[in-house]
């Protein structure tokens, strides 16, 4: 299905936002505890996004995938956080990171109805980058616990926030917004794509 | 009834958290709360992610094994606190506590998550481990000039609180129309449980972090 004009419109005015490139931004000083670790996705534009899309594309999938996202995601990110606790050296953090905006935001912008399966598949290796990224600072953190507790509830409002906004689908004009949204997240994902591969400064 | 379960729903949860969340590095933080031992004892548990987290949990999860089942915790949580405490008089501090204290966030999260239909006697050792490791960890925390016996009053008055409060609170919730309300305390449960997974990861990485 193509996307209206409607919607194209609104996501290339939403795509014009201006945004400080702050990737995905693993090892960036010292985090202390709770302020930090909540900040720390919603700091990222790149996390932020992506978070929403995740959001977005379980109120689109509707049932199961729905209740199957929030409640397997932190799960699933706190194995990408031990990878990243651990120092294991997980390449190309960065651009994964963006082209998760940049596929979540397709698949939300286009509707894509894959089986809960392949989904789930597809959210669950973005987690694990983003959990990378996030896990990177907890050994750095004065409090570690309340540097998780911090990210961890960012995460899920961010999920619940693009579960919220899905909610607009039982419009018609609202299912066009959340489509809309979808292409502007991934408008968002190709920047932080050029960001980190150095194309834009 | 119902009023008085939305208020609780509406303040009581939400106050918990912002006193759990307004701290940042509490450490080994208690010298004098000024507001005496019985209140510094009733507010230093409140003040440790690691302790308020899996009383939440436990809670929530004690709720989706119903009420009758839930009464059993409320009365083993607190004493074992107590004993807890005491035991931190006499006894040295077990070496296990940090590894065991996180893996309880962990545990307690996980069962959540899945909404684990527990055999009672089950529920009430987790209760009970927890109780007495949290109980010592608060114990541990007074110093020559705690009143003791006040202190750990606080302790087991919180923990009876916290409790209580949480599980009605969860049970009622969960009584509610709508499928929703169960995901929304399981989702809380893999939170829960993805803090646990990781600090406990970075604690046997890197032992000192605790």
């Amino acid at each position: 299905m193509v996307p209206s004009k409607a919607s194209l419109h609104l996501a290339a005015l939403l795509a014009a936002i201006p945004l400080v490139p702050a990737l995905a931004h693993t090892g960036t000083g010292l985090a202390s505890g709770l302020e930090s670790g909540f900040l720390h996705p919603l700091t990222g534009p790149d996390h932020l996004v992506a978070m929403v899309a995740v959001g977005l594309w379980g109120a689109q999938l509707g049932n199961p995938a729905i209740w199957v996202l929030p409640i397997t995601f932190p799960l699933v990110m706190a194995l990408g956080g031990l990878l990243g606790i651990s120092g294991f050296e997980l390449p190309l953090v960065e651009p994964v990171i963006a082209l998760s905006g940049i596929a979540l935001g397709l698949l939300v912008a286009l509707q894509v109805r894959p089986p809960l399966w392949l989904a789930a598949l597809i959210v669950g290796v973005f987690a694990i980058f983003h959990g990378y990224a996030h896990g990177r600072e907890l050994p750095e953190a004065a409090d570690p616990t309340s540097y998780a507790v911090g990210f961890v509830l960012a995460t899920g409002l961010l999920h619940l926030a693009g579960i919220l906004i899905g909610i607009l689908i039982a419009w018609p004009s609202g299912a066009k917004v959340v489509r809309a949204c979808g292409a502007a997240i991934g408008c968002v994902g190709v920047y932080f794509l050029l960001a980190s591969v150095g194309v834009i400064e | 009834m119902k009023t008085a379960t939305r208020r609780v729903t509406t303040f009581g949860l939400p106050a918990i958290m912002m006193i759990a969340g307004m701290p940042t590095a509490a450490q080994a933080h208690l010298v004098d709360t000024r507001l005496g031992d019985f209140y510094g004892g009733a507010l230093h548990p409140l003040t440790d992610f690691e302790q308020i987290l899996p009383w939440v949990a436990l809670a929530a999860l004690a709720a989706f094994q119903g009420p009758q089942r839930a009464r059993w915790m409320i009365v083993v949580f607190p004493l074992a606190l107590l004993a807890g405490g005491a035991a931190s008089l006499a006894l040295p501090n077990p070496p296990f506590a940090p590894i065991l204290g996180i893996s309880l966030v962990a545990i307690t999260g996980l069962a959540l998550a899945a909404a684990v239909r527990l055999p009672l006697p089950v529920l009430l050792a987790i209760a009970a481990v927890m109780g007495l490791l949290h109980g010592y960890q608060n114990g541990e925390a007074m110093v020559a000039s705690t009143d003791q016996l006040l202190f750990l009053s606080g302790v087991t008055a919180i923990g009876y609180a916290v409790l209580t409060l949480v599980t009605g609170t969860a049970i009622a919730f969960l009584r509610g129309a709508g499928g929703w309300r169960p995901i929304a305390l399981r989702a809380g449960g893999s939170w829960v449980a993805a803090v646990g997974i990781m600090v406990l990861g970075l604690q046997l990485v890197t032992p000192a972090a605790s």
